[in-house]
């Protein structure tokens, strides 16, 4: 058994053995999952560790054909891509567990959903066949909609109703895609995934284009992309916030990651949807800065924030060159701290006071000195300043989009601008001005809770002042990867 | 030997960092731990003059090399700074006898400040001004230098404001801090010159670099420097800041204003002597600023009644002539000069406040008769030539007035147009806010402020917000989810219906007949 395969069932066994545990003893069912959880995070680290940057190839491989008719396989593999979405995934559902000591009802079935939810990020980001690749993303599914619909907050069965039906649609896409490829000839030898590469090359050029518009949608949901994004203000502001960490932390990565596989696959019908790309980009960056300023609920703002943080991911994709493509990747970890970060401590917040709505706040900085240092560090990284992760992303997709299309980045500078209007005003409403009368006897972070963002918080300001680690990590991959578009595009 | 020279600096530096530390963490506090502080930054510049002096031996014994890299600092494109250290000649006596001034300092201070409030910050400061200035001499490169010549200036910056309790102290400490930054310009330009025209910065080639250079390009460099050297070593018209930084205790005075910092101008020109050598308008310039100052600082100095400021116009009378040496091209005198002077200067600066008790059956010569009968003389003295109300008449105040003219057009022009940023407080300031408030007195007050931006730039964020707003709402949120559940549910009912309606046991007999009539 290789060590991908350890790390993926890590959290299942943490299910079987969770159904067989107690389930009045909060206490050991709270230990069981903190205990695998980490087990898989030091996994993760040890594939990390294990890792070999300067390769692009593939690594840690493991196949073993399921069905040899379809040439679906249990195939698994580790590249430059995947390696930092690994470590995000397991890295956040640690710090969610952190932040789940406010759930009590219900304690059993909530762990046992986390571990399976995390089970199946795993395999989504591990998976090198595109049958695991579906499974795994759809597996997903289940335990986010017990999550938010249990867990949840007042509207919280229309949250997980919608968020599933949402997902389910894209899904459908999702699957006539790859079914559409898989109608090709896949006699290659291999997972379903380099075999449906080779394959997509012979495709005729409008069903390529058919067949990315089907992966668009599908990842776009998930992403999400700008018209595709209704599930999300709802599910993150219903959701638990530890649900909410890891919805905007790994779950919207999920899409990206998948949109990223989709566009290497496809680079013809990537370059002729370019500006259908750029201008979703686009659009969605100015669109959900814009309705982040209007929020009030502050989760909502965090939620609508994630659309327009994702619109820059988008536009690196869609820049198709090495610096946006880098910098889609950047962005996808440091958005992944930085919206981890910002639900952590909103939540957090909430806990105290049970209210989201920013009005209702001032001058928390009097009683909570350290929730106000961590907030604001997290507001600059949301906001993209210099010496956090997000400066250095967004300037990699900024440099892409110049080389691609020049002049058009004047609307990115304007994102940058509206995102900093509403990050300011969030420091100045929450932590200065007179204290309001939510803020009076409010505790202070306690250790775990500071541990939790503080790891988050290091991360975006680390990463920011030492970016080269991140960077070089999947440099080699992303510069193979667009050696053979810039091939199949000439 | 070489690499002992990396610990002078270094040395001073980290007792510095630990006093600080200690003084943050609340670990060094009071009188109690007046000895520890003490310790530490004595036994730190002491081994630094050691190390210094053990140098200087290997060096007159001609072990060292001449110089020492650590490797590359910053280097982009054919830009390549290096972190590096000279070991030999001028540098490193200059180090031994400052390292030498400091460490004797630094043990005068520690009586002479017992039982004073901010010791632990005093020592802390003037470790890291050890440091800084050990570094500005031993740099292999220009922007070493820099860095120490700019921490030295912090660290003077600081040290003045030394009782920040008092106006007076910030305000000078202020003056002089903006004085010295006025010759950082001509520093920083100097770098960015030579390095575009030679590509290096580094001192040990200055020779080699010096030599590719016309004379017009090394006429600008030079003056460039000399200009950063004027205001270090407070040469007319850059006088007067002397006298405002004897507002810190004296031992900074003499350390800073007496013997070292304010040398290091003169130690610029000297190192740069190949440059000056090859631009003779520079050392003209040399010249006339020198000669200026040696004569006003002459001039003033005959009127002052008090010590610091007549050791103040003494120091800057011979930094003068120092200047004028340099300019004539007396170079290994101008440093002989520079090394007498400062240990003289330290002398007369630690003596100072027992001065009177020294000096009361040997009253001061008075000055010779025909001067003292000048009238305007005597006032120009006093007034030390007006050049500090010059300063603020041609400088000051034109900038102040400028200030006050974009303030205006910030507030009036550019705020209506791009908006203001929302007050941090939208709440109630006042207690006849809080009256009109309940009266309902405040229309603008009834609308909610959350979402609306001030100024044109502001309208315009705002509009597209809510139209963007209204469109997530009436299309995304309801139309997308709301709707198309609500049609889903319309949709299931329907079917409900039909199913219902199928299973009645008429239809279903209806059914089965009509099967059994089309099998047969």
């Amino acid at each position: 058994m290789g060590i991908l395969s350890l790390l993926l069932w890590t959290p299942a066994t943490g299910v079987l053995i969770l159904i067989f545990a107690p389930s009045q003893n909060t206490h050991v069912i709270r230990i069981i999952a903190h205990l695998f959880t980490s087990l898989a995070l030091l996994l993760s680290f040890w594939v990390l560790h294990l890792y070999q940057q300067s390769s692009a190839e593939l690594q840690f491989n493991e196949y073993f054909p399921l069905n040899p008719n379809l040439g679906s396989a249990y195939a698994l593999g580790v590249d430059g891509v995947s390696m930092p979405m690994l470590i995000l995934a397991t890295l956040l559902t640690s710090i969610a567990l952190l932040a789940s000591y406010p759930i009590t009802n219900n304690v059993k079935g909530y762990y046992l959903s986390i571990l399976l939810l995390e089970f199946g990020l795993l395999g989504v980001f591990l998976a090198q066949d595109w049958a695991l690749f579906y499974i795994a993303w759809e597996l997903t599914l289940i335990p986010l909609f017990f999550l938010i619909g249990r867990w949840g907050g007042k509207r919280r069965h229309t949250a997980s109703l919608n968020f599933v039906l949402y997902t389910m649609v894209g899904s459908v896409f999702m699957l006539m895609s790859l079914l559409a490829i898989s109608q090709y000839d896949l006699q290659q030898a291999g997972s379903l995934m380099t075999s449906m590469h080779q394959a997509a090359k012979d495709m005729p050029r409008n069903e390529q284009i058919l067949v990315l518009l089907g992966f668009l949608i599908g990842f776009g949901v998930k992403m999400p992309v700008f018209p595709l994004h209704g599930w999300l203000p709802l599910a993150h502001v219903e959701a638990p916030s530890p649900i909410s960490i890891l919805l905007s932390g790994v779950l919207l990565k999920m899409g990206a990651y998948g949109l990223i596989r989709a566009v290497n696959m496809l680079p013809e019908a990537a370059h002729i949807l370019q500006p259908l790309l750029i201008s979703l980009a686009l659009i969605g960056m100015i669109y959900g800065g814009l309705l982040a300023w209007r929020q009030t609920d502050l989760k909502a703002m965090i939620a609508y924030s994630s659309v327009s943080h994702m619109g820059i991911v988008l536009l690196g994709i869609a820049s198709l060159n090495q610096m946006g493509l880098t910098g889609a990747l950047l962005q996808m970890t440091s958005h992944g701290l930085v919206s981890a970060a910002l639900f952590l401590l909103i939540g957090l917040l909430y806990e105290r006071t049970h209210t989201r709505n920013i009005q209702d706040y001032g001058g928390l900085i009097y009683n909570m000195p350290r929730f106000a240092l961590f907030i604001s560090l997290a507001l600059f990284g949301a906001m993209g300043l210099p010496g956090t992760f997000g400066f250095i992303s967004e300037l990699h997709a900024l440099i892409g989009g110049f080389q691609q299309w020049g002049g058009l980045m004047i609307v990115f500078s304007i994102t940058v601008l509206i995102s900093a209007a509403y990050a300011m005003r969030t420091i100045n409403l929450l932590l200065l001005g007179p204290a309001k009368t939510t803020a009076f006897n409010l505790m202070d972070l306690n250790r775990r809770e500071q541990a939790a963002a503080g790891i988050l918080v290091i991360g975006i300001i680390g990463f920011g002042l030492i970016p080269n680690p991140v960077i070089e990590l999947s440099a080699a991959t992303i510069s193979n990867m667009i050696t053979q578009i810039s091939q199949r595009l000439l | 030997m070489d690499s002992l020279v990396v610990l002078i600096p270094l040395l001073p530096f980290i007792a510095g960092v630990l006093i600080a530390t200690g003084g943050l963490t609340g670990q060094l506090k009071g009188e109690d731990s007046e000895t520890q502080t003490a310790f530490i930054a004595n036994w730190a510049i002491n081994m630094s003059c050691l190390i210094a002096l053990t140098l200087l031996g290997a060096d007159l014994l001609h072990k060292n090399t001449g110089g020492l890299s650590l490797g590359s600092w910053l280097s982009s494109d054919d830009l390549n700074i290096e972190i590096n250290f000279i070991t030999h000649g001028f540098n490193v006596s200059l180090a031994a006898l400052f390292s030498l001034i400091l460490s004797i300092i630094l043990r005068f201070s520690v009586n002479y400040m017992h039982r004073e409030a901010g010791f632990h910050r005093f020592f802390a400061i003037l470790s890291l001004f050890a440091s800084a200035m050990l570094l500005l001499v031993l740099s292999g490169n220009a922007v070493g230098t820099f860095f120490g010549w700019e921490i030295a200036g912090l660290c003077s910056y600081l040290l003045i404001m030394y009782a920040y309790q008092r106006p007076v102290a910030t305000v000078n400490a202020t003056r002089v801090f903006v004085t010295n930054r006025l010759g950082d310009i001509g520093f920083i330009l100097g770098i960015s010159l030579s390095i575009a025209w030679t590509g290096s910065v580094n001192w040990l080639d200055l020779k080699t670099l010096v030599a590719d250079l016309s004379t017009s390009e090394a006429t600008a460099i030079a003056l460039c420097f000399s200009l950063a050297a004027f205001t270090k070593s407070a040469q007319v018209p850059f006088t007067p800041w002397l006298s405002r930084a004897m507002e810190g205790p004296t031992p900074s005075s003499t350390v800073f204003y007496g013997s070292v910092m304010i040398s290091a101008g003169v130690y610029l020109v000297c190192m740069l002597e190949p440059l000056f050598e090859k631009a003779p308008f520079a050392m003209a310039v040399l010249i006339v600023f020198g000669a200026i100052t040696a004569l006003h600082s002459y001039w003033v100095g005959l009127t002052q009644t008090d010590v610091k400021s007549s050791l103040a116009y003494a120091t800057s009378e011979q930094l003068g002539l120092m200047f004028v040496e340099c300019g004539l091209g007396y170079w290994s005198f101008a440093i002989w000069h520079l090394c007498a002077h400062a240990i003289v200067r330290c002398y007369g600066f630690l003596t100072a406040p027992s001065l009177m008790h020294n000096v009361k059956d040997n009253p001061i010569k008075p000055i010779n008769p025909a001067i003292a009968k000048l009238q305007w003389a005597y006032t120009a003295s006093l007034q030390r030539f007006w050049l500090d109300q010059l300063a603020d008449w041609m400088l000051v105040r034109p900038i102040r007035r400028l200030a006050h003219d974009l303030s205006y057009f910030d507030e009036h022009v550019v705020d209506q147009m791009m908006g203001m940023p929302t007050p941090t407080i939208n709440t109630i300031s006042s207690l006849a806010e809080f009256e009109e408030k309940l009266l309902g007195a405040h229309p603008e007050h009834t609308q909610n402020p959350f979402s609306n931006g001030s100024g044109i730039a502001g309208k315009i964020t705002s509009g597209f917000a809510s139209i963007m707003h209204w469109f997530e709402d009436r299309f995304i949120l309801r139309g997308i989810g709301k709707d198309a559940l609500n049609m889903g549910r319309k949709l299931g009912r329907t079917a409900n219906k039909f199913e219902l309606l199928v299973l009645r046991p008429r239809y279903l007999v209806l059914f089965v007949l009509t099967t059994l009539l089309l099998a047969f």
